[in-house]
């Protein structure tokens, strides 16, 4: 297996996503166990982007569903299409349709709106990727109505009948840990944890998502962040934004960290104004010079 | 795919079970299958298929890579599974039989709206006295309050639409339904809405000698709780457990607590917390808590008891309710140190202790309990 996970770490790289073993060996046996990945992990460390590139290597499509609070079937399965089921209503009322003929008409599949989950079991076209975004911030009965569809891809529609999926989808699921996922869930999926990276694995990310920065500018910038993320923020900066920042910096035609262009820049990655307060400027300016590698007496 | 691989795999599983750490046998299945795709020569691959197909969370990290070492990467070589050489579970002292599963809690600042008083300028003094200094005439109108602040716990709605009859929002699926019966014609708008929402609740209270002062406030709350919230059930101990949810409803507070003290043996008397709350785990604990339950404790945890015992029924627990919160008339003290033997026990397992010494207290504990 050693060689698969290694080929699939290059193939994501050549993708723009540095992958680690980890990572590469989850995304192996949900393919050859066909079950679904659960991502649990801090925001901003790149949970939602593994399930993008997952569709670019499989040459597929990603369907996305967003969570939220109040997400329910209507907006995650299938919706019917009110105004058109009314109009053809008119229709056939005209014509002297009689009321079960129409309403066979009405119920038909073609006056079926279909939503995230339902298109992903539907594509013809071969498995897609269903991407489940966030899945903490959905209520424990979204949850529960998951779990069935996870299990046997097939949908009921009380007017239609039953659905089965065409292709089994790839299913990724992301959650930010804001709530503990149901213990069923979890066990119908296999599970991934991700950390920060490390100093060498964000370097290489920077290398390989911002090419334009300097090597020393992305190993200062790596620095600097592991050492915010060692400080234990409200908000602790994730990848997305140390990629930010480096666009940022770049920009500005910087080619290592500076005081001043970081105080102006910080926004880029603090994004609390708690956190923002406490780095006053003696603490910023040695947090600066030890991601610059100068030597700092205490 | 060996029978050797197999027995060796179900026995890693076992000492992660005994370590605390949930695998189910369905898990144990994605592992062995994720074991045969592996290279059994290649430990790396191996723990990280396990890690994965084992569900293993950051919290159980440690456990899982001691236990890994001991049964995957013994003399011999990965390729030959080898029984663990130290049989382990939870008599033996020094291994990790009870590793705090979950992070500290965290004391619970939570803003109290303001304006949302429950009480006029009288009660604001009251808010803040501690029960155990309130006379009976206080403590009567502080249970008034507090049922007028556990009415407020019934005001969650769910994120859910049902169908109502009158007010409420247009459903048009329904509507469209209707209509196709009267030929197309929308006579009637069929309509939904959210409903409330009331939270369920299990109350564990502790009666005995250093709880006295707060008994009497504590069960009016029961009282009061239970009133908006039906499903919530109520228990007190000492050194036994004893349900005494059927007693709440009806009569006056005085008469209750009076029929309260002459059933509940040793009212007033020592604490076995551990083993009340074992007994709460091992005859109610599938009967009335669920994924959806809140577990309140009241108690100082101040335990006579064995604080192994404590800490396994609240790994139980914690394991199968929503949430658990710890209640502490002590922890109101700012001086307060959770080190309490039997406090000390239970905390890794509690998702917050709170302190519950005066009105003020239980104000802002009402919000977490409809979360």
């Amino acid at each position: 297996m050693r060689a698969e996970v290694g080929a699939l770490q290059e193939a994501m790289a050549r993708d723009g996503y540095i992958a680690d073993e980890a990572i590469a060996t989850a995304l192996l046996l949900t393919g050859e166990l066909g079950k679904p990945l659960l991502i649990e992990g801090d925001a901003g460390v790149g949970k939602t982007e593994i399930a993008k590139v997952l569709a670019r290597l499989r040459g597929t499509d990603l369907i996305r569903l967003q969570c939220y609070e109040g997400l329910d079937v209507s907006t995650a399965l299938y919706e019917w299409n009110y105004p058109r089921q009314m109009l053809r209503v008119r229709m056939s009322e005209q014509e002297g349709i009689d009321a079960d003929r129409m309403e066979q008409a009405v119920f038909g599949r073609s006056y079926l709106l279909e939503r995230p989950l339902l298109r992903a079991i539907t594509r013809r076209e071969g498995p897609a990727v269903l991407l489940i975004d966030e899945v903490d911030r959905a209520d424990e009965a979204f949850e529960a109505f998951l779990l069935e569809v996870l299990s046997d891809f097939q949908v009921t529609i009380p007017e239609l009948g039953t659905i089965r999926a065409e292709h089994v989808p790839h299913v990724v699921l992301t959650s930010n840990c804001t709530r503990e996922i149901g213990d069923a869930l979890r066990r119908r999926c296999l599970y991934l944890h991700l950390d920060h990276p490390s100093l060498e694995k964000e370097v290489r990310i920077l290398h390989s998502r911002v090419p334009g920065a300097s090597e020393a500018l992305s190993l200062q910038i790596g620095r600097f962040l592991q050492a915010l993320r060692a400080r234990r923020l409200a908000r602790a900066p994730g990848v997305a934004e140390s990629i930010d920042w480096a666009r940022a910096l770049v920009r500005l035609h910087q080619d290592h960290l500076d005081e001043e262009v970081v105080r102006a820049t910080l926004g880029c990655v603090v994004k609390d104004r708690h956190d923002l307060r406490d780095l006053d400027a003696p603490e910023l300016g040695r947090l600066v010079a030890e991601a610059r590698g100068e030597a700092v007496a205490r | 795919m060996s029978a050797d691989l197999v027995a060796h795999l179900a026995r890693f599983a076992g000492s992660l079970r005994a370590a605390g750490v949930r695998v189910t046998l369905g898990d144990e299945v994605d592992a062995l299958r994720a074991v045969t795709l592996a290279d059994l020569g290649d430990p790396e691959e191996v723990r990280l298929a396990l890690r994965c197909t084992l569900k293993i969370r950051p919290r159980d990290g440690e456990v899982f890579e001691d236990l890994f070492a001991r049964h995957w990467l013994g003399a011999g070589g990965a390729d030959r599974p080898r029984p663990p050489r130290a049989e382990h579970g939870p008599g033996n002292p020094g291994s990790s039989g009870l590793v705090p599963a979950s992070p500290r809690p965290v004391e619970v600042e939570v803003e109290v709206p303001r304006g949302d008083d429950p009480g006029w300028s009288r009660d604001a003094i009251l808010r803040k006295k501690p029960f155990d200094e309130c006379d009976a005439g206080e403590l009567a109108r502080l249970e008034r309050l507090v049922a007028r602040l556990a009415e407020r716990l019934a005001t969650r709605r769910s994120r859910r639409l049902v169908p109502v009859r009158g007010r409420g929002r247009p459903d048009p699926r329904r509507s469209l339904r209707r209509a196709v019966a009267t030929a197309g014609e929308l006579l009637t708008l069929a309509r939904r809405e959210r409903p409330l929402e009331t939270p369920r609740l299990v109350l564990v209270c502790d009666t005995s000698g250093s709880m006295d002062p707060h008994a009497r406030f504590l069960l009016a709350f029961a009282r009061a709780l239970k009133r908006v919230a039906k499903r919530t059930e109520v228990f007190v101990f000492n050194t036994e457990l004893v349900r005494i949810t059927s007693w709440l409803s009806g009569g006056r507070q005085g008469s209750a607590l009076e029929r309260l003290v002459a059933a509940v043996p040793d009212w007033s008397g020592g604490t076995r917390i551990g083993q009340c709350l074992e007994a709460f785990a091992a005859r109610h604990l599938d009967e009335l808590v669920d994924s959806r339950t809140m577990v309140l404790v009241l108690s100082d945890g101040l335990d006579q008891g064995e604080p192994e015992r404590l800490a396994a029924a609240m790994q139980r627990i914690q394991a199968r309710a929503r949430r658990v919160l710890w209640l502490n008339p002590l922890s109101g003290d700012p001086r307060y140190q959770p080190t309490a033997r039997g406090m000390a026990a239970a905390l890794p397992f509690v998702d917050a202790l709170l302190s519950l010494h005066n009105l003020e207290s239980l104000e802002r504990m009402l919000p977490l309990l409809a979360r």
